[in-house]
């Protein structure tokens, strides 16, 4: 342990307790901006990062001549815009988030380095940190560059994100400020 | 000299604001397609071939190679068609309607999203009369509505309008070279 939380000043705990409470909210909005958005079945995770949606499969290659389909259409499906991130989209979103979940990553790893818990349990939890983002990320790029079925990996991502934060926030909060041996 | 790289830091990363709806869809098709009681969706999946047609006529091609026109009518009678149109920069995303008359001359073009922070430009450039430089245009022609109204505007409301003119240039091309 390089620091102990347990019995850092009262103003450590303090900054420690807020940035997880406000990285907490922004997960809650992140996670209700997802369900919006791309949604948390694989199915849904590939129609929104597949190379033109999961409906279109059968197009992904482009035809040898242009094709042209009519269908009836209502108004509200004409506004309901089917959120569908292209290739340039997905530049634009790695370039904007990967810096941000690393400075994530790394102010949960900095709290997880002042935790009472193995140094295995330490490193593990590092790790997890930092492959939250890569899986999630991994898996848009595959999802549209290779299979629609590694839209599981970003799922995955979600996930080990959600579990990183909560296992940093759970038992950093109880040992600043419950659990003082 | 800290605060300064800090600044840089923060600027790079969050250069790219939330999206702001400006014209809900629904009132952009009643807008664009006055009196169209039923829709179509006609997709256009295009070939390498006419993908790179596009491309050369315009610069631009559809990333996922399908572009879509909503084609309206009332009875019998077309009203019209409209296409959804996105333009990228770095600030973010725009998103553009614009309608097309049955004759193929465009009725009118919505900015119907677009991003916090460039809102109050297009905003901006709207006010100046941009999108009514659109009006009545044929698809061969090509929109010069940014040239029209930066004299009356600040310098990024004349960057959006020169995006907003890229965009209606791209649906334009797509509509003359494809669309029947």
């Amino acid at each position: 342990m390089l620091y102990d939380l347990r019995h850092s000043d009262l103003r450590v705990r303090w900054l420690v307790t807020l940035l997880l409470a406000t990285l907490g909210t922004s997960y809650l909005f992140g996670a209700w901006m997802v369900g919006l958005y791309a949604g948390f079945s694989p199915k849904a995770v590939a129609q929104t990062y597949g190379p033109a949606g999961e409906a279109h499969m059968a197009m992904q290659m482009p035809p040898d001549t242009t094709m042209v389909t009519e269908r009836p259409v209502s108004m509200a499906e004409m506004g309901e815009e089917q959120h569908h991130v292209d290739v340039n989209l997905l530049v634009q979103d790695t370039h904007v988030h990967m810096p941000m979940y690393a400075v994530i990553a790394a102010c949960l790893g900095l709290i997880a380095l002042g935790l009472a818990i193995p140094r295995w349990a330490s490193l593990s939890l590092i790790a997890l940190l930092f492959a939250a983002p890569w899986l999630d990320f991994a898996g848009m790029w595959l999802t549209k560059l290779a299979s629609p079925r590694f839209a599981i990996v970003t799922v995955a991502g979600g996930w080990a994100m959600a579990l990183g934060y909560t296992i940093v926030a759970a038992v950093a909060t109880y040992q600043m400020w419950w659990r003082k041996p | 000299m800290k605060t300064l790289i800090l600044g840089a830091v923060t600027a790079a990363l969050l250069h790219i604001t939330p999206t702001v709806i400006l014209v809900k869809r629904e009132d952009a098709v009643a807008k664009l397609l006055p009196g169209a009681d039923q829709f179509a969706a006609r997709e256009l999946h295009l070939s390498s071939t006419d993908s790179r047609k596009l491309h050369d006529a315009v610069g631009w091609e559809p990333p996922d190679g399908v572009v879509t026109f909503y084609v309206g009518k009332h009875g019998d009678q077309t009203v019209g068609a409209l296409v959804f149109m996105r333009v990228d920069c770095q600030h973010g995303p725009i998103e553009l309607a614009i309608g097309y008359d049955p004759r193929g001359t465009i009725r009118g073009v919505e900015v119907t999203k677009a991003t916090v922070e460039m809102k109050p430009w297009i905003v901006e450039a709207l006010r100046a009369g941009l999108t009514n430089q659109y009006r009545g245009l044929a698809v061969a022609q090509a929109p010069n509505g940014a040239e029209k109204v930066k004299p009356q505007i600040g310098a990024m409301p004349g960057y959006m309008a020169e995006l907003i003119d890229k965009g209606v240039m791209h649906a334009g091309a797509a509509y003359r070279l494809f669309y029947r």
